[in-house]
């Protein structure tokens, strides 16, 4: 009786292991979105100590998360609209942003993933929560991410900022 | 015929883990289940960021909402409710001052409501926001922050939509 515990125990271990495995060599695409999202805030955020080649780096980091074609539409306050178009002009803003600002940290504590039909792209609705180094106040934002699987890789296709209220 | 006396009961262990330790981890895990449960679907606890709300609730303070409020009725004028974003992680604080189907307006800082003044006993900053009327619509309430004393471009209000209010705020 015991031994047959310990086989169970046993079974059910190298299962677990198995599926960890799996997850390991084929991860699930949802996953694969969240992990780029966290990547992104990651290589968004920065400190007022960050130096001139860790910003270009840096910055050309998170341009390579999106697509040569993307569109990035930012509307400010609801008074002024900003679009973005192409990884360039992405890359500039970054690298522009990293040299106004002392500091920021850009967190997105709530992802939502829709996968489409054929698993080839996905939208992604987040929530932006960003502090510039220095200030009280977060900045709160809801943002639609789409993404497109190019060679493999997701990457932003297109991102807009949504309204909360209307 | 001798009795033995009973050992001395370890009076720490037994307040650290009960007379029965099978029966205490039971009952924590019941406890720990329930707590979930609660703060993910009853009383969603919320710590207060901004001063779009102040005075009435200050940065840093702690409160709840209650998720089930508005399952017998809908929001009501003054009712301080939470609003999702994308999630529920972090979610807008306001004020409903505004009704489905009401036209509203700010003159002088003066809430209007269809025409008529409403007043708002707790707006304690003085405030001088300027608003045509809007019309609400059907699904919708017009939600805006206590603190009318910041610049109305700098505040977050407009028109939340009902699938979007997550609960009351509760204290």
């Amino acid at each position: 009786m015991k031994q047959w515990i310990v086989r169970a125990v046993l079974l059910g271990a190298l299962a677990a292991l198995g599926y960890w495995l799996w997850t390991i060599f084929f991860p699930n695409p949802e996953k694969v979105i969240r992990n780029r999202i966290q990547e992104v805030a990651r290589l968004a955020s920065f400190s007022s100590n960050e130096g001139a080649l860790a910003k270009l780096s840096n910055a050309q980091k998170l341009s390579s998360c999106v697509a040569d074609n993307v569109e990035i539409q930012v509307e400010f306050q609801r008074h002024s609209e900003r679009i973005f178009s192409g990884r360039d002009d992405v890359l500039q803003a970054c690298v522009a942003a990293r040299n106004l600002a002392g500091g920021l940290t850009v967190e997105f504590p709530d992802v939502v993933v829709t996968l489409h039909p054929g698993k080839e792209s996905a939208t992604a609705e987040v929530t932006l929560r960003a502090q510039i180094q220095g200030e009280r106040d977060y900045i709160v934002q809801e943002l639609k991410i789409e993404f497109v699987k190019i060679g493999g890789e997701w990457l932003i296709r297109r991102a807009e900022t949504v309204r909360t209220l209307q | 015929m001798s009795e033995q006396a009973p050992a001395n009961p370890n009076w720490a262990r037994i307040l650290l883990i009960g007379r029965n330790p099978a029966w205490t981890a039971v009952r924590i895990a019941i406890l720990v289940i329930v707590t979930i449960v609660v703060s993910k679907f009853v009383l969603i606890p919320i710590r207060v960021e901004g001063v779009s709300m102040l005075p009435t609730y200050r940065q840093g303070k702690i409160n709840f909402v209650n998720a089930l409020v508005y399952r017998s009725h809908e929001p009501q004028r003054g009712d301080v409710i939470s609003i999702r974003m994308a999630g529920m992680r972090v979610m807008l604080l306001k004020r409903v001052v505004g009704l489905p189907g009401e036209v509203i307006a700010f003159r002088n800082g003066q809430l209007w409501i269809d025409g008529s003044p409403v007043p708002e006993p707790y707006v304690k900053f003085p405030c001088n926001w300027q608003m045509d009327p809007e019309q609400i619509g059907p699904d919708e309430f017009y939600v805006v922050g206590d603190n009318r004393s910041m610049p109305q471009s700098d505040h977050t209000q407009g028109l939340a939509k009902r699938k979007r209010i997550v609960g009351k705020v509760l204290l």
